[in-house]
């Protein structure tokens, strides 16, 4: 049985080594050996797939002629053996050297593999050996701090880099997939955080919504809708993003006071991963100074054959905004939960159409409207100086159709 | 030749012997090493085929031979001694499994030679597996690919083999019993088993390969330097047979892996899909190619394995692009990567409108049908709905953000009877799936339109698909 820990790897050798033993006839087994330790020259951590970070490191091989051992090892670390490549890079210096990897073998019980390389010549070769590494993992987190008057916020995107691998790294070259590359030592359980990109200016639209299927009510009772308030904002160009998909991460949303020192914490949400041209809604919490009551004024039927009904719907919204200023109140309603308020859940897909005595201004918003779900925009006065409030009162109108 | 690997040794009893149930105390032997030894490893079984040989010198009269497996994982069923030289002269008179030693023969060979024969002992072995992996790695443009191909060959049979021809087999083989269970099973009751049918089977199996071992030769044996070893690749019937060049130790305990394949500049083709049957429900980038000849591959089928695929990342590195197993991909065939999803390609499916027509009423105590919206109906109440067709309408909205325009290819499965109406000429895969392709230019979004009937109730007549190419509204 062949024992390596005598004769291939030093035991005081880091987590992960490289060492080198040059082969001749009759030299594996031999008791007395020479083992050169080639060091990392260059390291390159890939953090671009979502799934698995591969780890990049270059080194400097002295070969000689004919077949050589290269051992590798990766003790207490989480290296994927199986997606371990070496590739030679170039050779040093002048020397043209051809250099192969004739095989590789696995000793048992152990995390470590022996290439054994073929080298046409005596001379040191460029190689660059790749692997996946666990627990060397990444997250994002966004930092995002609100103007005053809340029409754009300074987005800072941040990439966290956690290091449970139990191995450290030099100098390293970092890269997420995209923006910029890092070079930064990655120190033993050490977790980075590093500024990805900061975005100025983005414009921001506050919303108000109200949506009895998806947020529900605020004082059931009373017919009081809960209305949640988010910022949105629009991953293009037009709004000074859009130069990569933004990925899920923590968004920590602050408010600029106007003065220095008095930037306010609003709260924290969770921003989904958004592509190119979609929008990131930052939920805030829920508003106490809009008031939406919701009743339904009219459920008449209309019988169309046999079992087969068409349903007239109005649903009135009274609003009332207790704010200083002006806002706009998102009105959605899910055609299908009005259908199945009225006459039960059929479990079918709800064919409706608007009716004339729709009040709100603009129509429906097509661009934020489904197949079932229509959304209106009603403009909201800021209250009286005396602190009254106008009441706005809106009505959606619709017939549903092919009921049974 | 070391402690461990005598383990499975061939004793020649020069002293009287008689019987093996004798309690002879006092022996001498002689232990005649292997010259050869051959290792044909199947990978849909736990088997290995082992081919050894060793010089053994003979006296006239009656020659015992004792061998013995102790520790290893060798069917006793399976061993089988022959005679390479002087065959005429030699004969085995018989086979004795003692009782008391399990992992244990004796052969009595009756010699008319008084001198050297070159016997071969095989036998199936458990513990000895080979498995193939493969490394892509595409250019940096995504047109070609190197594709190498490897074998790892791993030994647990508690034997150590030293320079041993290591042969692979490629394909699957029938085994009415599983080696490594009768390896672990007395001899006397190996023996008590449906021997003849699983012995028959075995010295067939055994006789077929080594027949063609003959054919192929030993290799290039002893031959040291820096040259990669060459894995000579043959057909045989049903199978494939790697012949890894010259000789290999493979320790126990160690496992090896060689190249097996390597493909330069094999070109591909980048398709998107959606089909969630095979892939989920999200659109999958795929890499394309195929084991020929002209995408400079198709020597030799490709045995199952995992296919690691990484990517130049256009700065010296590498990016990993994902890890699959691949089923026995034969010459001709194609391999289907799948990449996942890729972030800048969006794909979205809004439904638009729903509604519904051809509404039929079943008048009650009848079978006469109204259809809804005809003369009186309206005043009809004694029926009930019967039938009726739901439409859908459905965008489906794909946005190409690389600078690469870029192939889709759709799936959509429906049950029932059902027609499906698309610009893009849908095609049917199955009777309930409907295909279609589209093609995008970079960073460009396209919503394509599809409606889809469901007739329902009375109306539904078949359980199919229609596809139809048609202009659709919103």
């Amino acid at each position: 049985m062949r024992s390596r820990s005598s004769c291939c790897r030093p035991l005081w050798l880091a987590a992960l080594g490289l060492a080198l033993l040059p082969l001749s006839p009759g030299v594996s087994q031999a008791r007395v050996k020479l083992i050169t330790l080639p060091i990392r020259q260059r390291v390159e951590v890939q953090l671009d797939n979502a799934a698995a970070t591969l780890v990049e490191e270059e080194r400097i091989v002295p070969l000689v002629k004919g077949e050589n051992q290269v051992d590798f090892s990766w003790a207490n670390t989480q290296i994927d053996p199986n997606t371990i490549v070496f590739r030679v890079v170039a050779p040093v210096g002048d020397k043209p050297l051809d250099v192969k990897v004739l095989s590789v073998s696995y000793p048992p019980n152990e995390a470590a593999l022996v290439w054994a390389v073929g080298s046409s010549d005596s001379g040191s070769a460029r190689v660059r050996i790749s692997y996946l590494l666990g627990n060397l993992s990444k997250s994002f987190n966004y930092r995002a701090v609100a103007s005053k008057d809340e029409k754009s916020l300074v987005l800072s995107e941040y990439m966290r880099l956690q290091n449970f691998a139990n191995e450290q790294f030099g100098s390293t070259s970092l890269f997420a997939g995209y923006g910029k590359t890092f070079l930064k030592p990655i120190g033993l359980n050490e977790t980075k955080e590093m500024l990805v990109q900061k975005f100025e200016k983005v414009p921001i639209r506050k919303t108000y919504t109200c949506n009895p299927a998806e947020y529900g009510y605020l004082d059931q009772p009373q017919n009081k809708l809960r209305v949640p308030m988010h910022y949105v904002l629009k991953n293009d160009q037009a709004n000074q993003l859009g130069a990569h998909p933004l990925p899920y991460g923590k968004v920590r949303i602050f408010i600029d006071g106007g003065q220095p020192g008095q930037t306010a914490f609003l709260g924290e949400d969770w921003g989904k991963f958004t592509p190119i041209d979609d929008e990131m809604k930052l939920y805030l919490g829920v508003a106490q100074d809009v008031v939406v009551k919701r009743t339904i004024e009219k459920n008449e039927r209309k019988h169309i054959g046999g079992n087969v009904y068409d349903h007239e719907v109005i649903l009135k919204f009274e609003i009332e905004n207790f704010k200083d200023q002006a806002v706009t109140l998102d009105v959605v309603e899910n055609l299908r939960h009005v259908r199945n308020e009225i006459r039960g859940d059929t479990k079918r897909d709800v064919q409706w159409e608007l009716g004339k005595e729709t009040t709100f201004p603009g129509g429906v918003d097509k661009e934020r409207s489904t197949f079932e779900q229509v959304t209106f925009h009603a403009p909201l006065p800021a209250r009286a100086k005396d602190g009254k409030a106008e009441k706005v009162t809106h009505k959606i109108h619709v017939f549903i159709r092919n009921e049974w | 030749m070391r402690w461990c690997v005598q383990r499975a040794l061939l004793i020649l009893l020069l002293a009287a012997w008689t019987s093996p149930a004798q309690a002879d105390n006092i022996d001498l032997s002689t232990v005649p090493s292997r010259d050869t030894v051959q290792l044909t490893i199947y990978n849909s079984e736990d088997i290995t085929l082992v081919r050894e040989t060793r010089k053994v010198t003979f006296k006239k009269g009656v020659n015992p031979l004792q061998f013995s497996w102790a520790n290893t994982l060798i069917d006793p069923t399976s061993v089988e001694l022959k005679f390479l030289t002087h065959a005429e002269q030699l004969d085995v008179l018989d086979t004795t499994f003692p009782h008391a030693k399990s992992q244990m023969l004796y052969w009595n060979v009756s010699s008319e030679l008084d001198g050297e024969a070159t016997i071969q002992i095989t036998y199936f072995t458990s513990g000895i597996t080979w498995s193939a992996d493969y490394i892509c790695i595409a250019d940096a443009p995504e047109g070609q690919m190197s594709f190498e191909g490897f074998v790892r060959v791993h030994n647990s049979s508690g034997e150590e083999y030293e320079n041993a021809q290591v042969r692979l087999v490629v394909g699957t083989i029938n085994l009415v019993e599983k080696i490594a269970q009768l390896a672990q099973v007395p001899q006397s009751e190996v023996l008590q088993m449906d021997a003849d049918k699983l012995r028959d089977f075995k010295k067939d199996a055994t006789h077929r390969f080594m027949e063609r071992a003959g054919a192929l030769g030993g290799g290039k044996g002893g031959e040291e330097g820096a040259k990669e070893k060459e894995i000579v690749k043959e057909g045989l019937s049903e199978y494939f047979i790697y012949t890894i060049e010259g000789t290999e130790t493979i320790s126990n305990g160690w496992s090896k892996r060689m190249r097996s394949l390597a493909g330069q500049q094999v070109p591909f083709k980048i398709q998107y899909r959606y089909r969630p049957a095979e892939y989920g429900e999200q659109l999958v980038r795929m890499y394309l190619l195929t084991n020929s000849v002209e995408s400079k591959l198709g020597t030799t089928p490709l045995p199952d394995g995992v296919v690691r695929v990484f990517r130049d990342n256009g700065r010296g590195g590498l990016s990993y692009l994902t890890q699959q197993s691949i089923k026995y991909v034969p010459i001709g065939d194609k391999i289907e990567l799948n990449l996942g999803v890729d972030p800048e390609v969006i794909f979205e499916l809004i439904k638009l409108r729903a509604f519904r027509d051809e509404l039929w009423l079943q008048l009650h105590g009848t079978s006469d049908y109204r259809k809804v919206g005809a003369d009186g109906v309206m005043r009809i109440e004694n029926a009930t709905l019967a039938g009726w067709d739901d439409h859908e309408i459905f965008t489906q909205r794909i946005r190409n953000y690389t600078s690469k325009p870029i192939e889709v290819e759709v799936r959509r499965t429906l049950p029932g009877h059902v027609v499906f109406r698309s610009q893009l000429e849908p095609k049917l895969h199955d009777y309930q799936t409907v295909e279609f392709l589209a093609r995008l230019a970079p960073a460009k979004r396209a919503d394509l339109l599809l409606e889809v009937v469901r007739k329902q109730g009375i109306n539904a007549k078949q359980s199919n698909i229609t596809p139809q190419t048609a202009e659709i509204k919103p």
